[in-house]
């Protein structure tokens, strides 16, 4: 969560969001979603003017940007065969430009489930985040239901982009930016900007509330959730979902507050001659790095312990805990909110079809009858 | 901030002790360690080139900073580690998570009930209770497959003039002395004789489970008894993930925990049908 301070009347109108892109561009490089090769959308880093930008309000990308900010797969630190030394990020400052509510959302949980970790803060102190007003309903999401969004939430973004107009004939829009904290503030210095009036906020607001009345009906979620919390699911249910799961770890990939990491050692050198017993000789030891990489609670692996013991043997048991995770009240006195932020990502890229939407729905069907 | 970054230190003494189990002496190589550390915590180990895993003070540091563990060979990390020599430089990371309540065990009668390597985090909270002359209040029951497989027999050796002490083999042992721990706890149990007001359990979680069932059955409260739940880990410092316990993390609000405590957290999710009937010792 951004600590903001009392920030008043930091609100500007802007036709023309190059000039803003143009500005930041001077100290931080920008990373926006962009269309690859196959046509895909994806958070890219943009290394030159010529890419036409999309703007988070109608394009979710499958991937969230969590990967600038936990990366997935980083050097912790390295051995020399005598001491370990910290491999500090080496990162240059970013802005994440145009990061739809939901993706906000899970920075703020993120941000503050990783407060006390050196390389996710080296990284997030060099981000600057610019967020992006949805302007409607995405195919898989529900962040209504889970309050966070579609509009950006207070205190997740430095500076927020809510389009208020749109002039098809004339290709051109008129863009409300708030700047909400200290560093969104600093950000947009020496840019010469006219500030907006009440009824701009005013706009917003009824823009909010048009685009909430657009989402479908998900209240089966929400009686999910309640089920979830009562301990209700029977657990023939979550034997008879966890069929479907292949352990593929596309949901935990996707899912943009899942944090659960591992690590792995890389050899750089190892010893040539064979170790010494004698103290009184410089030993020669292996070198290596330590690395940590994304994990996924639904391998199998996850918890197996050395002895064979395994705390979640069963599918049923992993595909369950990956849902407390996400839903369960046990986690709302920490994170202030629930572990999952309405994307849909699950849904959209589960093999095996037991994605959010298709979890909750049974859930509720079989609950409520 | 967290420091990931382990800090090294040296094997100092190497002693086999029992099958595939081994005693390693580890030094502080350039630091000391700057928090008091509790009977019951853990620490990380990396072992360059294998991997990091947590293991558990055998002795806690003494004044020179150096202590004790006791290992068994059963994984990828361990059997590299069992390749190393002394002088040879590995990683540390810790004092991690919530050891033994001592202030609870202290002026009381102590059952503990170890099975395997889980006699290995009971070892200091035994030598803490003699140093502080409640021998007498401690009973032990100690349970491995069999004779072979028992650990920290120099321990056992000089504890057995001191404490109670009861061994049992799954396999093998004299008609007093095979089975299952759970098979004797009626009898260290009697209410005729001293009873125990508290309950420290270590060993593989089938069986920490069902000895703590045992016991309560036999009357003791669920409050009354404490078990050592250790998890496979990567961090020791809650981030991983990989130990959780419903919404705990057993590096953090553990490896200790109360029964009571335990099972309020595991009824948070859906009891499927376990297998605990086969005790991994390890």
């Amino acid at each position: 969560m951004i600590d903001a301070k009392k920030i008043v009347n930091n609100q500007y109108l802007m036709n023309d969001l190059g000039i803003l892109k143009r500005h930041l561009a001077k100290c931080y490089s920008i990373v926006q979603i962009q269309k690859d090769v196959d046509g895909e959308n994806l958070w890219t880093e943009q290394f030159s003017d010529i890419c036409e930008p999309l703007f988070g309000h109608d394009h979710l990308p499958l991937t969230s940007p969590k990967g600038f900010l936990f990366a997935e797969k980083e050097e912790l630190y390295k051995f020399d065969g005598e001491t370990f030394k910290t491999i500090v990020p080496q990162v240059q400052p970013k802005v994440l430009f145009g990061v739809q509510a939901c993706d906000l959302s899970a920075i703020a949980y993120q941000d503050k489930f990783f407060k006390h970790d050196p390389y996710y803060q080296k990284r997030r102190e060099n981000t600057l985040l610019i967020g992006i007003d949805c302007e409607s309903p995405c195919a898989n999401g529900f962040c209504v239901q889970v309050d966070a969004g579609p509009h950006v939430k207070d205190n997740t973004a430095d500076l927020v982009l809510s389009r208020l107009n749109a002039d098809e004939k004339k290709g051109s829009s008129e863009w409300l930016m708030i700047a909400q904290t200290e560093k969104g503030i600093n950000s947009i210095k020496g840019l010469m900007l006219d500030k907006s009036e009440n009824k701009h906020l005013k706009l917003r607001k009824k823009l909010l509330e048009k685009v909430r009345s657009e989402f479908a009906d998900y209240s089966y979620i929400s009686n999910a959730i309640e089920y979830l919390n009562d301990n209700s699911v029977p657990a023939q249910l979550w034997e008879e979902l966890s069929v479907r799961c292949l352990g593929c770890s596309g949901c935990t990939n996707l899912c943009p507050t899942c944090s659960c990491y591992s690590t792995y050692e890389v050899v750089e050198k190892q010893p040539d001659t064979p170790v010494s017993i004698s103290t009184e000789v410089k030993l020669e030891m292996t070198q290596s790095k330590t690395i940590r990489c994304w994990d996924s609670c639904l391998f199998q692996g996850f918890q197996k312990e050395a002895s064979g013991h395994n705390p979640s043997q069963k599918a049923a048991q992993r595909v369950e805990r990956f849902w407390f995770h996400k839903f369960s009240d046990e986690y709302l006195p920490e994170f202030q909110r629930y572990g999952c932020v309405g994307c849909g990502r699950c849904e959209q890229t589960c093999p095996g079809t037991i994605g959010v939407h298709s979890v909750m729905k049974r859930i509720d069907q079989q609950c409520c009858s | 901030m967290l420091q990931l970054t382990p800090q090294a230190m040296r094997i100092i003494d190497i002693y086999d002790d029992g099958t595939h189990a081994r005693h390693f002496t580890f030094e502080p190589k350039g630091f000391v360690h700057d928090e008091p550390i509790s009977i019951g915590q853990f620490f990380m180990l990396t072992l360059p080139g294998a991997g990091i895993a947590p293991f558990t003070y055998t002795s806690i540091p003494d004044k020179t900073g150096r202590f004790n563990a006791l290992i068994r060979n059963v994984g990828h990390l361990t059997e590299q580690l069992f390749h190393l020599k002394i002088g040879d430089v590995l990683g540390y990371n810790g004092p991690f998570g919530r050891g033994w309540p001592v202030g609870l065990i202290e002026y009381k009668e102590v059952l503990i009930v170890a099975g395997g390597c889980g006699l290995a985090p009971l070892a200091s909270t035994i030598d803490y209770l003699i140093d502080h002359s409640h021998a007498q209040s401690i009973t032990l029951l100690y349970a491995t497959r069999d004779s072979a497989s028992q650990v920290l027999k120099k321990e056992r050796a000089r504890w057995s003039s001191n404490i109670k002490l009861f061994e049992v083999f799954e396999v093998g042992g004299g008609s007093d002395h095979s089975g299952l721990p759970t098979q004797h706890l009626s009898h260290l149990l009697n209410k005729d004789e001293r009873y125990p007001d508290i309950v420290l359990t270590c060993g593989p979680e089938a069986m920490m489970i069902a000895v703590a069932q045992s016991c309560t059955e036999l009357g003791l409260k669920t409050s009354d008894i404490w078990m050592s739940i250790e998890r496979r880990m990567r961090c020791g410092v809650g981030l991983c993930g990989h130990c959780y316990v419903a919404n705990s993390y057993a590096c953090k609000q553990g490896p200790t925990y109360r029964y009571d405590e335990f099972m309020a957290l595991e009824s948070k999710t859906v009891a499927f049908e376990k297998h605990q009937n086969l005790f991994q010792y390890c």
